[in-house]
């Protein structure tokens, strides 16, 4: 779905760079980009709709170069939701923001009207809203309604949950995961919250300076202590405390747990093996 | 980089009175407006040049010189097509294109423009906003809440201007194009122009805000603790910026 081969790119009077960076995301994958502030992510997002074009290499979008097709008609396969809702919204009610995209598509306001309708009841919103009003998590779920509404095969989020609580956050990540699973969504996701990427991506891409340093499973790249530190990025929390369980362990009992679930089963399943093998004790004894 | 950036530094000109730069500004620009010689405005655009460059602004006002030649340039053609009067210089099929007072007040319309509006952009070049804003207080007496209008207006323009780059680029993304026409253009202005207003707001709002909580109403002209005393090269500026206001009114 999209495929970086040697990709540099460099600010220009600035400092700011990727440097050869090449990696392939396959259709219906969900991929985190992390990294410290400065990193290269946000840069990584931009090539990869078309707002940045490449120094050198080439950027595959759907098997087509970015370079040889306008950012516009990369919008048909890529949608890209902002961090900032707010510069992305530009109509008076939600039901005119959902159709704005479909009909720079160039629809038939038939079909414009249906998929607006369905959007607006699946992501619970209210038509009549007058966007700039609502509340942030609010204005999250409209523009990326408003993103989705188009139906890309690829989606970028750039830090997609700032700002947002948690009910907010798991909204949108739950329909996200949703459309990712059984539709065959292709996601790429900018974050800083390691407990997000834990939870909901299934490879991550690790950068450090404009480099790509790491690219694995999310369970793999949370277990590389190193690896993360290279990174500047603190693991997630369960991660975290299930390396520091086993560390020095002969047999590791927490390798795959990456959740708070998954965490308390592990613990409950070792408190029944403990009392099973005190009993035995006592009934030896 | 942005044209209207402070440059800090310590010139002659950086340590003038905030006040007497304005005055300076204003003045220069009257006598580009005064003077009906294009030999004259040359000079002073040459002279204004001259002076920035002893002072290390050299770089700057070439830029801003460029940006405004361009502008001068639009003009030069209006004028040029508009003024009828005058021996005719470029004739085809009956038709007068050019004639020589169109010709000679273009010229010198392209300069004006150039020339009254140099020194107000360098003016943000060698002062900084605040000392600015202190100074129209202090010495002016002006009201502090309008100065700081002002001078927070100029403030806002770099955060807008890639606030609107930004905004661009989301509306880019969404498969807004940019690279139609102009009547294309004019028609996806929304997309631009109702999201940079709502930040704008929202920043305006925030702004005034903080303001409020920092004691703005409470400030007056004692508040500030920098003094803008006039010093000789005040004097000397302000007497050689009459200088040229009569010469350009004699000349």
């Amino acid at each position: 779905m999209l495929r970086f081969e040697d990709v540099s790119f460099r600010y220009p009077h600035s400092d700011s760079s990727v440097e050869h960076l090449s990696f392939h995301i396959q259709k219906g994958e969900f991929v985190a980009l992390i990294g410290s502030n400065g990193a290269g992510k946000s840069t990584i997002s931009r090539l990869s709709n078309g707002l940045l074009k490449p120094d050198s290499g080439t950027v595959y979008l759907d098997g087509t170069p970015t370079t040889s097709i306008r950012t516009s008609q990369i919008a048909r396969k890529a949608g890209f939701l902002f961090q900032n809702p707010d510069r992305q919204i530009c109509q008076n009610t939600v039901r005119e923001e959902l159709a704005f995209g479909l009909r720079l598509m160039g629809l038939p306001e038939q079909e414009i009207r249906e998929r607006t309708r369905e959007a607006i009841e699946q992501f619970s919103l209210d038509g009549d809203w007058f966007p700039f009003s609502r509340s942030r998590g609010e204005r999250q779920r409209i523009a990326l309604a408003s993103v989705l509404v188009c139906r890309p095969q690829l989606v970028i989020l750039d830090e997609p949950t700032t700002g947002l609580d948690y009910r907010e956050c798991t909204a949108i990540m739950d329909y996200l995961t949703r459309l990712n699973r059984e539709e065959g969504l292709t996601v790429l996701m900018v974050s800083h919250d390691m407990e997000l990427v834990s939870q909901y991506a299934g490879r991550v891409l690790v950068l450090t300076g404009g480099q790509l340093i790491g690219d694995g499973a999310t369970h793999d790249v949370m277990r590389d202590q190193p690896l993360l530190g290279r990174a500047h990025v603190l693991p997630a929390q369960i991660p975290a405390l299930a390396l520091k369980l086993d560390a020095g362990a002969k047999q590791p009992q927490f390798e795959d747990v990456f959740t708070v679930e998954e965490m308390f089963e592990t613990i409950c399943r070792l408190r029944k093996e403990m009392s099973a093998t005190a009993g035995k004790g006592e009934v030896l004894s | 980089m942005n044209l209207l950036q402070y440059l800090p530094g310590n010139s002659v000109l950086h340590r003038l009175n905030p006040v007497t730069k304005l005055a300076a500004a204003f003045l220069v620009g009257i006598c580009a407006i005064v003077s009906h010689s294009v030999v004259f405005t040359i000079s002073l655009i040459i002279l204004l040049l001259g002076i920035c460059t002893a002072c290390g602004l050299g770089k700057r006002a070439l830029r801003l010189t460029r940006s405004l030649l361009v502008l001068g340039g639009m003009m030069f053609v209006f004028q040029l097509f508009f003024v009828r009067s005058g021996d005719p210089l470029l004739s085809a099929g009956g038709f007068t294109f050019v004639t020589r007072d169109g010709l000679s007040s273009a010229v010198l319309l392209g300069l004006r423009i150039v020339a009254t509006m140099l020194p107000l952009m360098l003016l943000f070049a060698i002062t900084e906003m605040n000392d600015l804003c202190g100074a129209l207080v202090k010495r002016l007496h002006v009201p502090y809440r309008y100065a700081f209008i002002v001078t927070t207006a100029f403030r806002f323009v770099p955060l807008f201007t890639s606030e609107f780059h930004d905004i661009e680029d989301a509306q880019k993304a969404r498969g807004v194009e940019y690279d139609g026409g102009i009547i294309k253009k004019l028609k996806l202005s929304v997309p631009l122009f109702v999201p940079l207003m709502m930040s704008s707001l929202k920043k305006v709002d925030a702004g005034a805000m903080s303001a409020q909580l920092r004691g703005f109403n409470l400030r007056t002209v004692s508040s500030g603790y920098r003094e803008y005393p006039f010093t000789a090269a005040d004097i000397g500026c302000i007497l050689f910026s009459l200088l040229l206001v009569g010469a350009a009114a004699v000349l």
